[in-house]
């Protein structure tokens, strides 16, 4: 029982942080309809950002948030050189594209960072635990939780409230209603991928405080993509639902079913769940069902 | 690029003219002299370098056969490719090493050749398998349960298991003399590309040719407009996972030929960029064209080659830059993709389409 509970606890923590990056790249996919698959690479960019700001002696926020401004610069920079000349292209050209991004980004992040895995030292959270009953739960992961889903009710509110978050909404709905009311729809694009990429970015940077910094934080980071087809492509609610869930059960399948396939079955049960559950829910729990016609 | 012009002054007279595979005795001789290029001029020719070039180039062709049957005619966005190259791979090491086979068998060198069709076959119902969803989802969600493919299969069960068989660790090698087909022993560049210039011929034959038969017009329209398709009376569940099938046997093909070039195995062969590196091949070359695969393959090798050397040549100035070549590789690829769906989206085979009717109606090109 208090293996379960353990494992639950991780998996709604390390959920949370899936959740935020989950919430990137349902963003993008709301607004401009771009599958992005280079969301491990932007985790990776956040993660080593906020590393490198860190050990050269920066505190920990203040270099998430240099970490968020490096973000939005590059976000803006790779909407306005790659993808702003694909709207309106076949799926694959866009996916594609994003393929093509995440490569070079990969590419260029091993250049300058090399493999090795980093960690950030001194370390940001007290390595003790601390306990809520009997359950013990690690700082690390209690504290990037709670970042997290800080950070979610901030982009969750900034949609519901602000102009450029209702901008956003418009855009996502009805793009031609939304240009014909004077909302740049360039704008628009640029912001969800400068968000994203901040989004991605924190939760990298959170990742990478619990096990360092290295190219498998960029996997962790494609993890979301069953998250957030398990909550439905544009469902803001499902991805966090989704975060939640997809933690949970890798929590799970790690604790209880390593005994029986050991090995990597934590890394591909979300991915086995997922394919299974594609199978009786094709769109996820809460995204559109689309009516095809000819 | 279904329309071919034909030259100026040659017309059809009968159907049978109108459906020919080559069409005009010109284009007969081009494929012969083709062959002849291949089979004699460049094996003749050529270095082992060269060869061992050329062999990439036709692994990564009969790699991206089975992308561009799925992606190029079908519709189907596969991204998890190289985990039925690596089924293909490790049925027929396995066969090789594993199975009791009567000595008569190995006497007359049929083992291998035997393992490749059992891993063509292996790979193509591991390809159905998680080709099943394709019956209800497509789009974005198809792409996942393909990326679902390639980490369930190379990153769990290949890695985890089937590399533990025979107690070897995490790679299986073959012993010299192994590999051997007929009275011939696979051992050096020549055989290898020898082997490897026939399966891209044979396959590329039967690509070329399914995709103007019932299948693959069926694919087509699948392709066009599923919707459509099927009010037309086309089973799309059925030809969907023919297209996987066919697909995934090609790729187990292609698993079983690399066993041959690289006389070793990993898991690290089949990675998830090697899935990706196959899409950039065919969407370079061009989607929905056979050409395409060659062009794409001989295109993105040649590329990686000249890189190479021009990192060797820079490493003696810097030579920080040779440990950091495969970064600069990766790098340069996903420039490559970027810069040709933006600037040239239908791929290299267009022009070459572009070139060819050019000089087809020359000179009256109105």
């Amino acid at each position: 029982m208090e293996l379960f509970l353990m494992s639950l606890s991780t998996g709604i923590m390390v959920g949370g942080i899936y959740a935020l990056v989950a919430l990137g790249w349902v963003l993008i996919y709301k607004c401009s309809g771009v599958l992005n698959l280079a969301m491990g690479e932007l985790t990776l960019i956040g993660a080593y950002v906020t590393l490198t700001f860190y050990s050269i002696g920066i505190p920990f926020i203040l270099s998430i948030l240099l970490s968020l401004i490096v973000g939005i610069i590059l976000g803006i920079l790779v909407e306005r050189i790659f993808l702003d000349k694909l709207i309106g292209e076949p799926l694959l050209a866009v996916i594609m594209v994003t393929v093509g991004i995440s490569f070079f980004l990969k590419g260029i992040i091993e250049f300058i960072w090399g493999t090795e895995t980093r960690v950030f030292t001194p370390p940001v959270f007290p390595l003790k635990p601390f306990t809520i009953g009997f359950l013990k739960i690690s700082t690390v992961y209690f504290w990037s939780f709670l970042l997290a889903i800080v950070v979610f009710g901030a982009f969750v509110a900034f949609f519901k409230y602000t102009r450029w978050g209702l901008a956003m909404q418009a855009t996502a709905d009805d793009e031609t209603a939304a240009l014909s009311l004077g909302v740049s729809a360039r704008f628009v694009y640029a912001a969800a991928w400068a968000i994203a990429f901040t989004a991605a970015g924190i939760g990298g940077a959170l990742l990478g405080n619990i096990n360092g910094v290295n190219i498998s934080v960029g996997y962790l980071g494609l993890l979301v993509l069953p998250a957030v087809v398990l909550g439905g492509l544009n469902s803001v609610p499902g991805a966090l639902m989704g975060g939640l869930i997809i933690g949970v059960l890798q929590n799970l399948a790690g604790t209880y079913l390593d005994r029986y396939f050991p090995g990597g079955v934590k890394e591909v049960f979300p991915f086995a769940f997922m394919v299974v559950f594609l199978l009786f829910k094709p769109y996820g729990l809460w995204g559109w069902e689309r009516i095809e016609r000819v | 690029m279904s329309a071919k012009f034909l030259p100026c002054g040659v017309y059809h007279e009968d159907y049978k003219h109108d459906h020919a595979f080559w069409q005009t005795k010109f284009v007969k001789g081009k494929m012969i002299l083709l062959f002849l290029l291949t089979f004699v001029f460049i094996p003749m020719s050529a270095g082992s370098y060269w060869l061992s070039v050329c062999n990439q180039i036709g692994y990564t062709v009969l790699c991206a056969l089975g992308v561009q049957l799925l992606i190029g005619y079908t519709g189907l966005i596969t991204l998890g490719h190289a985990a039925f190259v690596a089924v293909g791979a490790y049925t027929s090491t396995l066969l090789v090493l594993q199975f009791h086979w009567p000595q008569f068998f190995l006497d007359w060198g049929l083992a291998y050749p035997f393992s490749i069709i059992v891993a063509g076959l292996t790979a193509g119902l591991w390809s159905v398998l998680f080709g099943l969803p394709s019956a209800k989802v497509k789009g974005f969600y198809l792409i996942l349960t393909t990326m679902a493919a390639q980490f369930i299969t190379v990153d769990f069960i290949l890695t985890q298991y089937v590399s533990q068989i025979g107690g070897r660790g995490q790679a299986f090698s073959l012993p010299p003399g192994t590999i051997k087909i007929g009275p011939w022993i696979i051992d050096d560049e020549v055989k290898v590309y020898y082997l490897m210039a026939v399966l891209v011929t044979l396959m590329v034959f039967a690509l070329a040719n399914l995709v103007r038969s019932r299948p693959g017009r069926a694919w087509i329209a699948i392709r066009d407009n599923d919707i459509s398709a099927e009010v037309m009376g086309i089973n799309i569940v059925w030809y969907k996972l023919l297209a996987f099938f066919v697909a995934g046997f090609m790729a187990g093909i292609a698993g079983a030929f690399w066993v041959s070039n690289t006389a070793a195995l990993s898991p690290e062969h089949f990675t998830w960029s090697w899935s990706l590196w196959l899409v950039g091949v065919i969407l370079i070359g061009g989607v929905g064209s056979v050409d395409g695969i060659i062009f794409g393959s001989i295109f993105m090798v040649l590329v990686m080659e000249l890189l190479q050397m021009a990192t060797i040549y820079l490493g003696d100035f810097f030579p920080q830059l040779m440990m950091k070549f495969l970064y600069v590789k990766e790098s340069a690829f996903g420039l490559a993709i970027c810069a040709f769906l933006i600037y040239e989206p239908r791929g290299l085979s267009y022009r070459w389409w572009q070139i060819k009717n050019y000089f087809n109606l020359w000179p009256f090109s109105y």
